[in-house]
């Protein structure tokens, strides 16, 4: 049985009018997981008690296998890299990544080769001799990086690392850590309010909500099976849509749907659910045949919105009830129709079965 | 704009020419004779280098144990740290002689901490260590607050950081806050050594004898008039402005990050 690299059995944590409630996270060696979740749900402080910095008031914290619920930050032997980096202002690039190190009393020829290969690895040899102060935001990052690993840690704690930075540079950040993560094989916890940098980057997501986790489980499976609202909206999905089910049909303000697959909220009829589509499962000019739909109608295009250098544009769509769906394609697949698309148009739209899922109206507490 | 530029640097300029007149007046007051005359006795020179001595035995004592004071203050939240918060600054707010007078009721060798002290062969009626307890009461808060700012301007995250990366309080403490927080520290020290220097109200009622500058400067005053006066008072700015502008050089130099 592979050990957990890190578990935390039912954490509890109150700090001033903050809670973190059963939190319960398990880790294996290797995985890059992402904590999802919008700003004030506690991610950070998650973050911090696992590094040690707050005591929970109940629960367990175990690293690899030993309890470390009270150990000392220092003894934990694991890395945090914040947001804004916190490089000691005082200390040279070199000494910021020699820093643990030093403190381990590792001999100086040891020091200058450990810090010599992690700053090639990472490609910031010429900064060595730099203060933090004189860096950019990239570069700090990088020191960052370095100086948490150079520690091997067991598991490295990165706290919304790429939010501080323009796109270029978030571009190359997020290669930079797919690449660590690659090569070292370091196990990494990141916390981001970011949904694409969170799929781009991890093998497993946990999505958190006023200091609970909400769900656990693999990007794709969380976006195709999200346990609640919550999961959906934090996951990215746009369409939810009311619906109630009626003798295993889903019905909704467009009608009825056929929804094949078993979904939270099914088994209790007639129960309230939500459906989530998302954009990619709202086809437009329907080819497929009938049984991969759940729905098929005539909507209006109510709006049609490029984005910015991307080449998708984001189309919304409108069904006489009010009911709003939102969509993205490509300008190539937009060029494809035969029509040229224009708001006012109404078009014949099919939800694919794929995509469609069911979760309950309220999210289970 | 122009107008209002014109009021507020007139008005900041008022304020500058009260701090500048009477010190410009006193150093060009003194007759160059008498001020040679001074300069070379030695009760003066035994008074100035004894106020400048007990000065900074109270700054470093009380960097000793405020400094910890103040990070405590910066860092964590306890029970009661408004009061302690508020005590700290009592000194600046209570006259001097008060404190002097408070100071005496409980150092004094007549009472019960005062004859502990002299149990171990301290005492502070007429002594040094007085002349340093009374200047510490009254000037510490300089200290304490500048050193508190120091320390709450250093990033708690930092100190995280460092501890994630091995080390332990201690070494947190003086390798990562201490070093990002010595600038303020020194800026209230020189603070606290300064206000310690120009201290009259406290120290006259613990130690009379022997005499700091600015007793002596009065006891000249007293006793042979304004005349006698000036000199000394003259040597003691001169020889403030120089150190401090020094020390406040060394404290703002800017650092390179």
């Amino acid at each position: 049985m592979i050990e957990r690299v890190l578990r935390l059995e039912d954490i509890c944590l109150k700090l001033g009018d903050f809670h973190l409630r059963d939190i319960r996270l398990h880790v294996e060696p290797g995985t890059y997981l992402a904590l999802l979740g919008s700003t004030g749900t506690g991610k950070t402080v998650l973050l911090e008690t696992i590094a040690g910095v707050h005591t929970p008031n109940s629960g367990r914290i175990y690293i690899r296998g030993e309890d470390a619920t009270r150990l000392a930050p220092e003894k934990r032997r694991l890395g945090i890299v914040y947001q804004d980096y916190a490089l000691f202002p005082h200390l040279t690039v070199f000494d910021n990544i020699a820093f643990g190190l030093k403190l381990k009393g590792s001999p100086g020829r040891d020091i200058k080769k450990a810090v010599g290969g992690m700053a090639a690895f990472l490609e910031i040899e010429p900064l060595l001799e730099r203060r933090p102060g004189r860096l950019s935001g990239g570069e700090r990052q990088r020191v960052a990086l370095a100086r948490a690993l150079v520690m091997e840690p067991y598991v490295l704690l990165l706290d919304e690392p790429l939010s501080a930075l323009d796109r270029a540079t978030r571009s190359r950040i997020k290669r930079e850590l797919k690449r660590v993560h690659k090569e070292l094989g370091v196990t990494i916890i990141h916390i981001t309010h970011d949904v694409s940098e969170a799929f781009l980057l991890s093998d497993r997501l946990a999505v958190m909500k006023d200091g609970r986790i909400l769900q656990e489980g693999a990007p794709d499976e969380m976006c195709r099976r999200p346990g609640s609202r919550s999961v959906a909206e934090l996951t990215g999905i746009e369409n939810l849509i009311e619906a109630r089910v009626e003798k295993g049909r889903l019905v909704t303000s467009m009608g009825y749907a056929d929804l094949r697959q078993p979904a939270a909220g099914m088994d209790d009829p007639p129960g309230r659910v939500y459906l989530t589509l998302p954009g990619w499962s709202i086809e437009l000019f329907p080819a497929g045949s009938a049984r991969e739909y759940i729905w098929q109608g005539t909507l209006t295009i109510s709006d049609i919105r490029p984005g910015s250098g991307t080449g998708i544009v984001a189309l919304t769509l409108r069904h006489e009830g009010g009911e709003r769906l939102k969509t993205y394609l490509s300008r190539r697949e937009l060029q494809a129709f035969s029509a040229s698309l224009e708001p006012g148009m109404r078009v014949p739209v099919g939800l694919l079965a794929e995509g469609a899922y069911c979760v309950p109206h309220e999210a289970p507490r | 704009m122009k107008s209002f530029k014109i009021v507020i640097s007139t008005l900041g300029g008022l304020l500058v020419l009260i701090i500048v007149a009477p010190l410009l007046r006193v150093l060009l007051a003194a007759a160059p004779s008498l001020l040679r005359t001074t300069v070379g006795d030695p009760e003066v020179i035994s008074s100035i280098l004894l106020t400048l001595r007990a000065a900074l035995w109270a700054t470093l004592s009380c960097i000793f144990l405020g400094v910890p004071l103040a990070y405590g203050l910066a860092r964590w939240d306890f029970p009661g740290k408004t009061i302690v918060q508020g005590l700290i600054d009592l000194p600046v707010m209570i006259p001097h002689t008060a404190a002097g007078i408070a100071l005496l009721m409980v150092y004094g060798r007549e009472f019960l901490i005062g004859k502990m002290f002299a149990a171990v062969g301290i005492t502070f009626a007429g002594t040094v260590a007085g002349i340093s307890l009374a200047m510490a009461f009254v000037s510490l808060p300089f200290l304490v607050n500048a050193a508190r700012d120091g320390f709450l301007a250093v990033d708690p995250r930092l100190e995280r950081v460092a501890r994630t990366l091995g080390a332990s309080p201690w070494q947190t403490f003086f390798k990562v806050s201490l070093p990002l927080s010595w600038r303020s520290i020194l800026s209230g020290a020189i603070m606290m050594w300064a206000r310690g220097i120009a201290e009259f109200g406290a120290v006259v009622m613990l130690t009379y004898h022997p005499m700091v500058a600015p007793i002596l400067i009065w006891e000249r005053f007293e006793n042979y008039g304004l005349k006698y006066a000036v000199p000394v008072t003259s040597i003691l700015i001169l020889l403030c402005l120089t150190i401090f502008s020094v020390l406040r050089w060394l404290a703002t130099q800017k650092r390179d990050d």
